[in-house]
């Protein structure tokens, strides 16, 4: 795949209201407080990670975060795709409604393209979709954007993603038991009990194009369906591992050359251990620098393809990364120390979902300042 | 590019899921179970399909709108009356479940999107579909949108090869017969 800058990007999350502010938190190991939820009928508590940034409606913090990356330079967006990927979409305006008619009809049903429709016609983008691919929906709004860049139909791409607090989220994610009742978030870890969940608005300006200061490159990616289950993928990790060599062979380059992979690890008990058996049937037991970002920003969801990837990458710029507390019980081989690796290193990023949605992406990391 | 199948359902508001789950039988050997109407009709329209399907093919996948009744159902639980949702009404309306049980039973192992149905619907669902094919990563591409303003259409349409810009359902199928039902 021919390489395609992430020109500009920002983020509000658990850990800052900016993508600078949220990178040197995360480099500082300052973790997110959250708020609590009581799950309904049996009014068990639960850990939510809400975004820092200013309150408003859901256009606003929207506009925000397009402003955060298109105002540094006004220019015409006739040149720009602009795709929206989330899973949440408008829901909390709807259980919002809901609730203030105590009842749902069908025709209070939105359309499910309304809002990458609105975001076009106010901002001026020459087009505009929306794309759920449940959990990879962000990871593959960064690919396909890229993409449809490289093969010439845009010049730039403007991939927006985001969760809201959506109450459905969170007492659906508690039915399935897949919350975590301690309120720890420790991916991989044998007595890990389940996610947290979190809010995020992220975006992405992609262009062929550095600009003044890229964040990174995306090198390749490769994104399919597992269909041996709705929710989980392949315990055996096949899947993951055949998303990951596929992944790697579009971007030109060996399991050997990545220097970091970024894994999903959501700390529920299916996926860890599918994504386990997948990095060994790709590295055996030598295994490059391993990243955890959900216990910093929560499972954004839709948004985690964007989120941790913008978050990532801002951090290598600014330091090394924190080491994981638990590395010595975790079942990967994560280090406790704190991590350096050069700002231009190659990672690999996984991004798992319900459906069988499963991507991986090739990224370079851009060093602070480099428009090269 | 060769479209090389297509089939079109169209039904009505009244049409009732459990008619659509008897015509879906007549295809399937074992339908899911637990799926919502959107999944239901999307099956309906990529099941005729199914014997030219090969397992190196893509699915692109397109709705104007959730399924409205499952959407309603957790709606009314969660925030009403305050219940937990039922796990498979949940499941259904977070994940690309119709993507995935067309992937499952016409066994699609490919790329597998789903993007919200605008004005340039088929026009995006090609432009997705002919990034994997150009690239080599499919050899066919299975596009679907599914329409319920009132009485509901789905249009399916099977490409080999990348496609020629078409504008519309019936400019890409014009020159191939449409298997067409009608419920």
């Amino acid at each position: 795949m021919t390489p395609v800058y992430l020109q500009r990007s920002a983020l509000d999350c658990a850990l800052g209201a900016s993508l600078e502010e949220a990178a040197s938190n995360l480099l500082a190991g300052q973790q997110p407080r959250g708020d609590v939820f009581k799950l309904h009928e049996v009014q068990e508590p639960r850990r939510y990670l809400g975004a820092s940034g200013p309150a408003g409606n859901l256009d606003e913090r929207l506009d925000r975060c397009l402003a955060a990356v298109l105002d540094r330079e006004p220019r015409a967006l006739d040149d720009c795709l602009l795709i929206v990927a989330s899973t949440s979409l408008d829901i909390n305006e709807l259980e919002a409604l809901t609730r203030a008619q105590q009842g749902f009809a069908p025709e209070d049903s939105t359309h499910l393209d309304h809002l990458a429709a609105e975001l076009r016609q106010r901002w001026g983008f020459a087009c505009a979709f929306t794309l759920n691919t449940a959990c990879t929906s962000a990871a593959n709004g960064l690919l396909y954007g890229a993409r449809l860049i490289a093969a010439g139909q845009y010049a730039r791409v403007l991939v927006l993603s985001f969760e809201t607090p959506s109450t459905i989220a969170m007492q659906g994610f508690g039915a399935l038991g897949l919350t975590s009742p301690s309120g720890q978030y420790r991916p991989f870890h044998p007595e890990r009990d389940g996610l947290l969940l979190g809010e995020a608005y992220a975006t992405c300006l992609l262009s062929g194009e550095p600009g003044e200061a890229p964040l990174a490159r995306l090198l390749g990616g490769f994104s399919a369906c597992d269909t041996s289950s709705l929710t989980t993928t392949r315990e055996d990790g096949s899947h993951i591992h055949w998303v990951m060599q596929q992944a790697l062979r579009s971007a030109g380059c060996t399991a050997e050359q990545i220097a970091l992979v970024k894994l999903h690890g959501t700390a529920t008990g299916a996926n860890d251990e599918a994504e386990s058996n997948g990095m060994r049937l790709l590295y055996g037991e030598r295994m490059p620098t391993l990243s955890l970002l959900k216990p910093w920003l929560g499972h954004t969801l839709g948004a985690c393809g964007l989120s941790e990837s913008l978050l990532l990458l801002k951090a290598l710029q600014l330091g090394p990364l924190p080491g994981v507390s638990y590395a010595s019980e975790a079942m990967l081989p994560f280090s406790a120390e704190p991590q350096s690796l050069a700002a231009d290193s190659l990672l690999l990023a996984n991004f798992f979902g319900f459906g069988g949605n499963n991507a991986s992406l090739i990224l370079q990391g851009c060093a602070q300042g480099d428009s090269a | 590019m060769t479209v090389i199948a297509a089939s079109e359902i169209r039904g009505q508001t009244a049409t009732s899921d459990k008619a659509l789950k008897a015509a879906l039988g007549q295809w399937l050997d074992s339908p899911p179970r637990r799926i919502d109407r959107l999944i239901l009709q999307c099956l309906l329209a990529a099941a005729p399909l199914k014997p030219q399907v090969q397992p190196n093919c893509g699915l692109y996948l397109a709705s104007a709108h959730p399924a409205r009744a499952n959407m309603g159902a957790l709606l009314e639980a969660v925030c009403v009356q305050h219940k937990q949702p039922k796990p498979f009404e949940f499941v259904n309306s977070v994940s690309n479940a119709a993507g995935f049980y067309i992937a499952q039973q016409l066994g699609i192992e490919g790329p597998n999107l789903f993007i919200g149905a605008g004005e340039q619907v088929w026009a995006q669902l090609q432009a997705l579909a002919n990034l994997d094919l150009q690239d080599g990563l499919i050899e066919q591409a299975l596009l679907l949108v599914c329409d319920e303003r009132g009485d509901f259409s789905v249009q399916a349409l099977l490409l080999e090869g990348p496609c020629e810009r078409g504008a519309s359902f019936a400019e890409l199928s014009a020159d191939i017969e449409v298997q067409r039902i009608s419920l």
